[in-house]
């Protein structure tokens, strides 16, 4: 089965700004006269997305990114001001950890209330509830106002009457950042057993470990615009990466180094030269050749180091540790290196190749290319260290 | 079939609501009128004297009773009905649900409080001999069909345009003393100088009062063209107000 269950079309979204109450009364008199074209805050923009039957996609982006607006559209909570959404079977959404409970309402009115909004009956609800509680583990307060419920209780309950509903899509927003560890677990396992069951999931977290755990696809916005879309590790890992250069600040600024008394001069990684990024995988050769200058003719050493797109070194190595000298090359110096085995985990990384000095004692210059490291990965870090499963004591014979 | 039951619930949850925490419960339904009744009729029967006028004329209770329960279910409706969308704010963040539900669930409960409330006064009204209709009651109750329509379609229109004006609930709060001076509930027509009766008839809560009094006293006579003319008021007023709604409702959100 592979029908399409959420089709969305140019999907946006705008605010409209209202800053004074005039405001309201002008934007009623235009809406009831049928006008559009308030000053409009776009928190959404022309949107695509299909969601197929049993797929399970991800939405990742920065706070404000439109990914609650999203939602709330895919839902029908909100009105889409363009394009168009169409989602074809019942959606169970726990957006904004609410689920839409009254505060003044008992746990078991709320869930009453909640099944009718599902056109659920209300003995069939009544003969479901016991399982709710016992998913939620909030026990006796079930019949305690929800306004005394803690934050955790909520979405506790919430997604257990969701999990209860078994709709055909399931939208959460967020929802197991605020359950304790022993009942994101159980959510996680009820959302892999619910996603083996032909489930459809839309998921929205900032963990990225739980939107690859959960996730085969992911979509990731950005400022209302889809960023990218498609395999969750392409999608996270190019999230991540831009996270990292962003708190990384703008890319080192290269300097006038032509000038210099040692510069570098060009780079080629795996036989190509140029400013694109190189795409390689765990595992891999990478093969790195530099052209360094050097004004006065002296022989410059070269370094070569890798860095994750933060600015964190993980690598770096100079010809003058190894004891070996770039080769003349006319007027300039080749320096070549091999990584064999690619130890790098999946993400995105800088290759640095540095000019210093004859003695290695000052760096002249330094040029960067991009390295991303492709691959489904589920490890930590930044490397694969070599390891092996199993009791210490096998080793000593 | 979904809607229904959902309607149903939203109903009953607001029943509920409406006397949770009070001692007396549902018993404040029928209280709270029978209190108000009390307060005008010791003011108009013993302060002002006030006599309906006529030959057969009932007695002064009665011919405020048929009248001031209807009004109340129906002003308490439009007030409570107001509110609904911007209450439930937070709801309508989060959950998908057909709007209309909200504001039908307090218009209803506040007809069908006030009818049964309505029903009972009445009868006790008829054993204590003050000359009530028994017969016509059922066809009482079924003039507050088209009093619903009226009061639902209000409901709507007001609920949301309150989303935008919030200043809308204080106005209408006066607005509606001002219409109950303005229809007949604690006086007759023909009390009013010659010149001003017809003004009367712009009134659409007016064909109620008399439609009530003529049916279950006896007094009055109530014209075919005056129901007709009301049914296409209610129904007109129905189908704005929900028009109205319908136009706002994909903008509720931005607004709340």
């Amino acid at each position: 089965m592979s029908d399409v269950l959420i089709d969305a079309l140019g999907l946006g979204k705008a605010y409209p700004k209202v800053h004074r109450s005039a405001d309201r009364l002008r934007a009623l008199g235009r809406l009831l006269l049928g006008r559009a074209g308030t000053d409009a805050q776009h928190v959404l923009r022309n949107v695509d997305l299909k969601v197929l039957r049993g797929q399970s996609l991800g939405v990742v982006g920065e706070n404000g990114a439109g990914k609650s607006t999203l939602l709330k559209l895919i839902t029908g909570v909100l009105t889409p001001t363009t394009g168009t959404v169409t989602v074809n079977g019942s959606v169970g959404a726990l957006l904004e950890l609410g689920a839409g409970f009254h505060p003044e309402y008992s746990g078991r009115d709320n869930v009453a209330m909640a099944a009718a909004l599902h056109g659920l009956h209300a003995d069939e609800m009544q003969s479901r509830l016991p399982a709710i509680v016992e998913f939620a583990d909030i026990g006796n307060y079930i019949d305690e106002p929800v306004k005394h419920y803690s934050s955790g209780m909520i979405v506790r309950l919430g997604f257990a009457v969701i999990a209860s509903l078994k709709p055909d899509v399931l939208i959460t927003d967020e929802v197991l950042a605020v359950g304790d560890e022993s009942f994101q677990k159980k959510c996680v396992r009820w959302m892999e057993a619910y996603l083996a069951d032909g489930g459809t999931l839309l998921l929205v977290s900032h963990s990225m470990y739980h939107v690859q755990k959960l996730c085969r696809q992911a979509v990731w916005l950005r400022h209302g615009e889809v960023a990218q879309c498609g395999d969750v590790h392409d999608v996270t890992q190019a999230y991540l990466a831009w996270h990292e250069r962003k708190a990384n600040g703008a890319a080192p600024a290269r300097a006038a180094a032509a000038g210099n008394e040692f510069s570098v001069e060009s780079i080629e990684i795996n036989g190509v030269r140029g400013e694109a990024p190189t795409l390689v995988s765990s595992g891999d050769r990478v093969h790195v050749r530099a052209r360094l200058r050097s004004r006065e003719g002296r022989v410059p050493v070269a370094m070569f180091g890798i860095v994750r797109a933060d600015g964190t070194p993980v690598y770096g190595v100079s010809s003058e540790m190894d004891g070996v000298e770039p080769e003349r090359d006319g007027d300039a110096f080749i320096a070549e290196i091999e990584f064999t085995d690619l130890a790098l985990l999946p993400g995105s990384y800088g290759l640095r190749v540095h000019a210093l000095d004859s003695e290695g004692l000052r760096m002249f210059d330094t040029d960067e290319r991009t390295l991303t490291v492709r691959g489904e990965s589920r490890e930590f870090g930044l490397l694969r260290l070599p390891h092996r499963w199993g009791r210490a004591e096998n080793r000593h014979d | 079939m979904k809607a229904a039951r959902l309607a149903a619930h939203f109903i009953r949850r607001e029943l509920r609501e409406r006397y949770r925490g009070s001692f007396t419960g549902f018993g404040w339904a029928l209280l709270q009128p029978l209190l108000q009744l009390a307060i005008y009729a010791f003011v108009f029967v013993q302060i002002f004297k006030a006599r309906v006028p006529g030959v057969d004329a009932p007695g002064y209770v009665p011919f405020l009773v048929v009248a001031l329960w209807p009004w109340i279910a129906f002003s308490e409706a439009i007030l409570r009905s107001t509110t609904a969308i911007q209450d439930n704010a937070a709801l309508i963040g989060k959950v998908a649900l057909p709007r209309e539900m909200l504001v039908l669930a307090p218009c209803s409960a506040s007809f069908l409080l006030h009818a049964c409330g309505f029903v009972a006064v009445l009868l006790v009204l008829a054993v204590s001999g003050h000359g009530i209709a028994l017969e016509m009651i059922p066809l009482a109750v079924l003039l507050y069909l088209p009093l619903f329509a009226l009061a639902f379609g209000i409901a709507l229109l007001c609920a949301a345009v309150q989303v935008f004006v919030r200043d809308l609930v204080q106005i209408l709060g006066q607005l509606l003393t001002l219409v109950m001076f303005a229809s007949p509930v604690f006086y007759d027509r023909s009390l009013l100088p010659e010149q001003y009766r017809h003004l009367l008839d712009l009134n659409p809560f007016t064909f109620y009062i008399e439609g009530f009094r003529s049916l279950l006293l006896g007094y009055g006579q109530v014209r075919w063209e005056a129901t007709l003319v009301a049914l296409v008021i209610a129904a007109a007023t129905l189908l704005f107000g929900h028009w109205v709604f319908r136009r706002l409702d994909p903008h509720f959100e931005d607004f709340l």
